[in-house]
């Protein structure tokens, strides 16, 4: 069972890295959602380097949007998730029979262990140990005093989106073991912004998150085997409830990186 | 207009090439016969442009005191859940309640800003998860139908009165539209929300308590979102089950953009994407394609508007 919540985590928790990491730098992602779809889809199609190509593009397009035209995020981010959902929708209905079928795959352990043990040192050392991670901080925390030092906050941004995509493309990839489905990425995108949020925007605190909102998952389906189908609804409202909590700073002390959108 | 005009023919241009591309050539002309080609098929679309109208006026008045608000969903949900509990007392008091839980659950946002400085793009998102879990739970529990068969609520008890298929939420819709336009174009309380929208800081020092201004503008947002899931559960679906919100919340932001946030050009901006949505519908039925080119469609519109503007401020 708990071996079972870790790697079913695997996907979500891979996709919060990404976009903590885009966070800290001070954008808000919302496209993840459809990064990942995307991914889960090329994964089908072209295997796990054409899952990452697929991320690649989508982060691409809203870099573009986001950080070349400074459009604003949110609305960017809304946009590509329906992007997203339309061409996969599309594809699916068109290449069923391409799409329908299992990937050979890399190996998902190892995966998992990247997931949860390698690439959370990785993030932290990078962000609090490099002079890039302080950098990358500071384009979330304050742009300008970036720019002063002679820094360009547009190429930190766009570094900052890379690594998210490569993250989020790996998750996609993990997703689409068994081939793919209209909209299987099904919320996750935003569940991993708000597990951002929950994590207070740190290493610690975000995998503590994933590994709350994965066990709730995995109970979910417990519950629901159990045929007591009525309380999981509940069960899953919880984390959105303390996460809302949190961003009051109800449960603890919490503070956005200042630029966060901007 | 202009903008607005060139997103939409860049938009159907798209789609006529994925058609051709995709070997559906005949696709733009089941697109135009599925929506507007026969009676039948115009009622499909106006039944669409309500709820797409009211979630985009939602993005519209929320715009306007300078706040994205992409929890349309969530309060889609909550006047929908509250129209079903209120609709034994009759229609008149459902639709209320309806208005009254949209404006309450953007509430929960404009509070927990006001109180604890919370970005309201993070708790309308949380809010709108909250909301479809309360959704799930009420289909499958209190609310379900007595037979316990399916994750659905019984039949509501009241409803719209309709005129063939049409209901009557396609003239509150309209109505809720013109009185957009009148309050943010013609009161006061318009007038110091643009103020706020437009330049918080000045609108502070102009006397204007921005978090209350703010507030009241998500209230009211939040009011017509549920007006939305109201009328669609009074009017369309007359039941409740898990997916009821389909997408309309998010939706909602691509009819405020392409009205290029004006009150009454919404009321044109979701004609055309109920249209959309309703000849994909077709389109998935008669020429098996998939009905996500509505989908698609809306996110063209959404990203070439975005060029345009850009496009603007920068030659000026």
């Amino acid at each position: 069972m708990i071996e079972l919540a870790i790697i079913a985590t695997v996907p979500l928790l891979l996709a919060v890295e990404g976009e903590l990491i885009v966070q800290r730098a001070g954008m808000i992602n919302l496209g993840i959602e459809g990064m990942m779809l995307t991914a889960a889809m090329t994964t089908v199609l072209f295997g796990f380097f054409g899952g990452l190509a697929g991320a690649l593009l989508i982060a691409v397009l809203f870099g573009v949007f986001a950080i070349r035209l400074r459009a604003d995020q949110i609305v960017t981010g809304t946009a590509i998730n329906l992007f997203a959902l339309g061409v996969t929708g599309f594809a699916y209905r068109e290449w069923n029979d391409r799409l329908a079928g299992a990937v050979p795959h890399v190996d998902s352990s190892a995966i998992a262990v990247a997931a949860w043990i390698v690439i959370p040192i990785a993030l932290a050392l990078m962000l609090w140990r490099t002079r890039f991670g302080l950098r990358l901080r500071a384009c979330g925390e304050n742009p300008e005093a970036v720019r002063a030092s002679g820094y360009s906050v547009t190429m930190l941004r766009w570094s900052a989106l890379i690594i998210e995509a490569l993250l989020v493309g790996t998750a996609g990839a993990e997703l689409a073991r068994t081939g793919f489905a209209e909209n299987m990425s099904a919320g996750r995108g935003y569940i991993a912004l708000s597990i951002v949020i929950f994590g207070r925007w740190k290493v610690k605190g975000v995998l503590l998150g994933s590994a709350l909102f994965g066990a709730a998952a995995v109970l979910q389906y417990a519950l629901q085997a159990a045929s007591r189908g009525v309380q999981f609804h509940l069960l899953l409202a919880v984390p959105y409830v303390v996460t809302l909590l949190i961003l009051c700073g109800i449960a603890g002390r919490v503070r956005a990186p200042e630029a966060l959108g901007k | 207009m202009k903008r607005a005009l060139a997103a939409v023919a860049v938009s159907i241009a798209l789609l006529w090439i994925v058609g051709i591309a995709s070997g559906h050539a005949d696709l733009l002309r089941v697109l135009v016969t599925g929506s507007i080609g026969s009676t039948f098929a115009i009622e499909g679309t106006l039944l669409k442009s309500v709820p797409l109208l009211l979630t985009g006026l939602a993005v519209v008045i929320a715009f306007r005191a300078g706040v994205w608000n992409i929890g349309g969903e969530g309060q889609f949900i909550a006047g929908a859940l509250a129209a079903f509990v209120a609709a034994p007392l009759g229609t008149i008091v459902a639709i209320v309640a309806s208005i009254l839980a949209g404006a309450l659950w953007a509430s929960i946002a404009s509070l927990m800003r006001a109180w604890r400085n919370a970005p309201e793009v993070l708790t309308t998102i949380l809010l709108n998860f909250i909301g479809i879990e309360l959704l799930g739970y009420c289909v499958n529990g209190p609310l379900q139908e007595a037979s316990g068969k399916y994750p659905q609520s019984e039949a509501v008890a009241a409803s719209l009165p309709q005129l063939g298929e049409i209901h009557a939420g396609v003239a509150l819709a309209l109505i809720a539209a013109i009185a957009s336009w009148f309050l943010i174009y013609r009161t006061k309380e318009g007038l110091r929300l643009r103020a706020t929208g437009f330049n918080p800081s000045a609108a502070h020092y102009a006397g204007i308590n921005v978090n209350a201004q703010i507030a009241r503008g998500m209230a009211i947002s939040g009011g017509v979102a549920g007006l939305a899931g109201g009328i669609e559960l009074l009017g369309v679906t007359h039941r409740l089950f898990e997916r009821f919100a389909a997408g309309y919340g998010y939706s909602g932001i691509a009819v405020a953009l392409l009205a290029q946030l004006h009150p009454l050009a919404t009321i044109g901006a979701a004609a055309f994407f109920g249209a959309l949505v309703t000849g994909a519908g077709e389109l998935q039925r008669a020429a098996n394609v998939s009905s996500s080119v509505a989908t698609l469609g809306q996110a063209v519109v959404i990203l070439v508007l975005i060029l345009f503007g850009s496009m603007r401020s920068r030659t000026s």
